[in-house]
C-alpha cells in the first residue's frame, strides 16, 4: 500500500518535471528540473529493488553529466535572441506528428494484457553482490564490449583534440 | 576458453588483438616514423582476413549471447574483404602531411566499428546487438571528422552523432518494449514468443526505424547526403559500404529469426519503404554534382533494392541479399575508388570536371565504368545478377508490382550513371585532368573490385554457396 502512493508521488514528480523541461523558457530551469526528474526515476528503482542503480543514477547523471550540461548551457550562453525562429508549418506538423505518436502509443498498450509478469519480490537482486555477478557470469560479453567501445571513443576524442 | 571456442568467435578475438597490437605499436614508434604503421596495420589485417577463412564451426557462446554459423562467418569475411580495400585505397590519403600524428588512430577507430559490426551479425541478444550497434557508431563519428579543420568535416561529425543518438534512442525504445512484452532479449526467446499483438508491432516499427537510420532508409535518409559529402571519401566509402552492408546483413538475421512470426507486417511496413527509398534516392541523385553525395544519393537508391530481397522472406531472398551486398562491395568500392584516387591526386569532385577523362585516364575511366555499370545492374558485370536475383526473390513471393517499380527505378539509376560514362567518355573539355599514375596499394584495390566485379557474376559457386547456408522463413 505504502508503495503504491510512492509510486504515483514519485510518477507524478516525474511527469511534471520532464514536462517542465520541455515547457521552461531558460535552459537553465530545464536543467534544473532534469536534476528534479533523475531524482524521481531513482526513487522508482528502489520500488524496483534496484538499490545500486539508483544510487549510481544519482551519482553519474544527476552529479556529473548534469554539471556538464550546466557548464555547456553557460558557455553557449543560450538566450531569446540567440534561439532559432521556427515557421508556424513547422510547429503545426510537429504537434500533429507528436498527438499521432502519443495516440498510437496509448492505443498500443492494449496489447499488454497478455505480457509476462517480472517478479520483483526478491529484495536483495538489486545489490552489488548479485549485480557483480551477474555482470561477470550472464553478461561477460557485453561488459568486456562495453569496455572496447570506451577505448574506442576515448582513442575517436582524443584524435579530435590531438595538436598538430 | 579450449581452442574450438577461440574459432566459433575467432573474427572478432584477432581484430580486438590487432586493435591492441596497433595501440601499443603507436606508442613504441617514433614520430618521425608514423607512416610505418600503414603496412603493419594492413600486413595485420590480412592476417585477420585469412585466419576468417579458416573452416568454420557453428555454435553459441556465453549462454547463447553469441552465436555462430556459417552464414554469419561469410558475412562478417566479406566484411572484411571490403575493409581490405578500403584500407589500400587510403594509404595515400594517410601518407598526407596534415594527416601524419593521426595514422594510427585510423586503423584503431575503424578496427573498433569493425568489430562492433562483427558482434552485431553474431549477436544472440538484443543487448548485444544494441552494443554493437553503438560500438560501430559513436567511433565512427570521430573518423567522420576526421580531417577536424576542415569545416564540413567537423559539421559531419556532429551531424553524424546526433542523429545516431536519436536514431539509438528510438532502437532503444523499441528493445525496451520488446523486452517488456517477452521478458527477455535473447534471439530465440524473442522469436518464440513475439506475436503481432498492438504493442509488441509498435515495438518492431520502433526497431526497424533505429535500424533503418543506419541503412539510410527514406524516410531516414537525412543525414546520409551531408555525412557522405563532408566525411573524407575513404570515410564515405567504408560508411556506405561496409557500414551498410553490414546493417543490411543483421536486419536480414533479425528480420529472418526474431521476428519471423509477423511476417506479414514487416512485409506491407517494407513493401511503403522499399518504394519510397527507392524513387526518392533515384530522383534525388539525378540532381547531383558532387560525386561524393551522387553516390550518396545512389547508395540510398541501392538500399531500397536489398529491401526487395529481404521482402521474399524465402531461402532465394536471404541468398540474393547476401550475393547483392557482396557485389554491391566491389561496383561501389571501385567508384569510390577511382573518386578517391582522382580527388587526391587533383582535387578535384564534381563531375563536370570528369569531362573528358576517358583521353587522358583511360584505364580510371574504363575502371569507373564497369563500377557503375555494375551498380545500375547492365548484364555482363555481376550487378545485373545481383539486382536479378533480387527481384526474382520479391516477384517469388508474389510482389509483382513491387518488381515493376523497382525496374522502372533501375532504369532511371540507369540514367544518372551513364551521366558519368557520358562525361568521361563524350563529353569535351578544354582543360581535363592531366595524366597521372595511380598508387600502387589503390591500383590494387580496383583491381581486386573489378576482378570482384567480373568473377563474382560469371562464377555461379558464390551464389550456389550462399543459397547452401542460407535459410528462409
Amino acid at each position: 500500500m505504502f508503495s503504491t502512493i510512492l509510486f504515483y508521488i514519485l510518477s507524478v514528480i516525474l511527469v511534471f518535471s520532464s514536462l517542465m523541461v520541455i515547457f521552461s523558457r531558460k535552459p537553465i530551469n530545464s536543467v534544473l528540473f532534469l536534476i528534479v526528474s533523475f531524482f524521481a526515476i531513482s526513487g522508482h528503482y528502489i520500488l524496483l529493488n534496484a538499490q545500486f542503480l539508483a544510487v549510481v543514477n544519482i551519482i553519474v547523471y544527476a552529479g556529473a553529466i548534469m554539471v556538464l550540461f550546466l557548464f555547456t548551457v553557460m558557455l553557449l550562453n543560450l538566450n531569446k535572441e540567440t534561439e532559432p525562429k521556427k515557421s508556424a508549418l513547422v510547429k503545426i506538423i510537429a504537434v500533429i506528428t507528436g498527438c499521432l505518436l502519443a495516440v498510437t502509443l496509448v492505443g498500443s498498450l492494449k496489447g499488454i494484457d497478455n505480457a509476462p509478469v517480472q517478479d520483483f519480490s526478491d529484495n536483495s537482486i538489486g545489490l552489488i553482490k548479485n549485480l557483480g555477478k551477474t555482470l561477470f557470469t550472464d553478461f561477460l560479453v557485453p561488459f568486456e564490449l562495453t569496455s572496447v567501445l570506451f577505448l574506442a571513443s576515448i582513442v575517436g576524442t582524443l584524435m579530435i583534440g590531438k595538436k598538430e | 576458453m579450449n581452442l574450438e571456442n577461440f574459432l566459433i568467435m575467432r573474427h572478432e578475438l584477432v581484430l580486438t588483438i590487432v586493435t591492441l597490437i596497433l595501440l601499443i605499436a603507436e606508442l613504441s614508434i617514433s614520430d618521425k616514423s608514423k607512416h610505418k604503421i600503414i603496412p603493419i596495420a594492413i600486413g595485420l589485417f590480412t592476417i585477420n582476413l585469412i585466419i576468417g577463412f579458416l573452416p568454420t564451426i557453428s555454435g553459441s557462446l556465453f549462454g547463447g549471447m553469441y552465436q555462430t554459423t556459417a552464414l554469419q562467418v561469410t558475412m562478417k569475411n566479406i566484411l572484411n574483404l571490403g575493409v581490405l580495400v578500403v584500407l589500400f585505397q587510403s594509404v595515400k590519403w594517410l601518407k598526407e602531411e596534415e594527416n601524419k600524428i593521426k595514422i594510427s588512430e585510423f586503423f584503431l577507430i575503424l578496427f573498433s566499428t569493425l568489430i562492433g559490426m562483427q558482434f552485431m551479425i553474431s549477436s544472440g541478444s538484443f543487448l548485444m546487438l544494441y552494443l554493437g550497434l553503438e560500438l560501430a557508431t559513436i567511433p565512427m563519428a570521430a573518423l567522420v571528422a576526421y580531417d577536424r579543420l576542415r569545416t564540413k568535416s567537423a559539421e559531419a561529425g556532429v551531424k553524424l552523432i546526433l542523429s545516431a543518438a536519436l536514431s539509438s534512442a528510438v532502437l532503444l525504445f523499441g528493445i525496451s518494449l520488446i523486452y517488456g512484452t517477452t521478458g527477455s532479449t535473447y534471439f530465440n526467446i524473442v522469436g518464440s514468443v513475439f506475436t503481432s499483438n498492438s504493442l509488441q508491432t509498435l515495438a518492431f516499427i520502433f526497431f526497424f526505424s533505429g535500424m533503418a537510420f543506419k541503412i539510410s532508409l527514406v524516410p531516414f535518409h537525412l543525414w546520409t547526403a551531408d555525412v557522405y559529402e563532408g566525411a573524407p571519401i575513404n570515410v564515405t566509402s567504408y560508411l556506405s559500404v561496409i557500414s551498410k552492408g553490414a546493417s543490411a546483413f543483421i536486419l536480414l538475421i533479425v528480420l529472418f529469426t526474431v521476428f519471423k512470426n509477423i511476417v506479414e507486417i514487416w512485409q506491407n511496413l517494407l513493401y511503403v519503404i522499399a518504394v519510397s527509398t527507392m524513387t526518392i534516392g533515384n530522383l534525388f541523385a539525378i540532381r547531383q554534382q558532387n560525386m561524393k553525395r551522387f553516390l550518396a544519393f545512389s547508395s540510398i537508391a541501392q538500399a531500397g533494392f536489398i529491401l526487395l530481397g529481404l521482402m521474399g522472406a524465402n531461402i532465394t531472398g536471404m541468398t540474393s541479399v547476401v550475393y547483392f551486398v557482396f557485389v554491391y562491395i566491389f561496383s561501389n568500392l571501385g567508384a569510390f575508388g577511382v573518386v578517391s584516387v582522382i580527388y587526391y591526386q587533383t582535387s578535384k569532385e564534381n563531375m563536370d570536371d570528369y569531362n573528358g577523362l576517358y583521353h587522358t585516364n583511360p584505364k580510371l575511366s574504363l575502371i569507373m565504368m564497369l563500377s557503375l555499370f555494375s551498380l545500375a545492374g547492365i548484364p555482363p558485370v555481376a550487378g545485373f545478377f545481383g539486382k536479378f536475383f533480387l527481384f526474382t526473390a520479391a516477384a517469388a513471393s508474389g510482389y509483382y508490382w513491387l518488381v515493376f517499380i523497382a525496374v522502372l527505378n533501375a532504369t532511371i539509376s540507369l540514367y544518372y550513371y551513364l551521366l558519368v560514362v557520358k562525361a568521361m567518355f563524350i563529353n569535351k573539355n578544354d582543360t581535363p585532368i592531366a595524366y597521372f599514375k595511380t598508387d600502387t596499394p589503390a591500383k590494387i584495390s580496383l583491381i581486386i573490385c573489378v576482378i570482384g566485379v567480373f568473377i563474382v557474376g560469371f562464377m555461379s559457386i558464390f551464389y550456389q554457396y550462399f543459397q547452401s547456408i542460407g535459410f528462409g522463413i
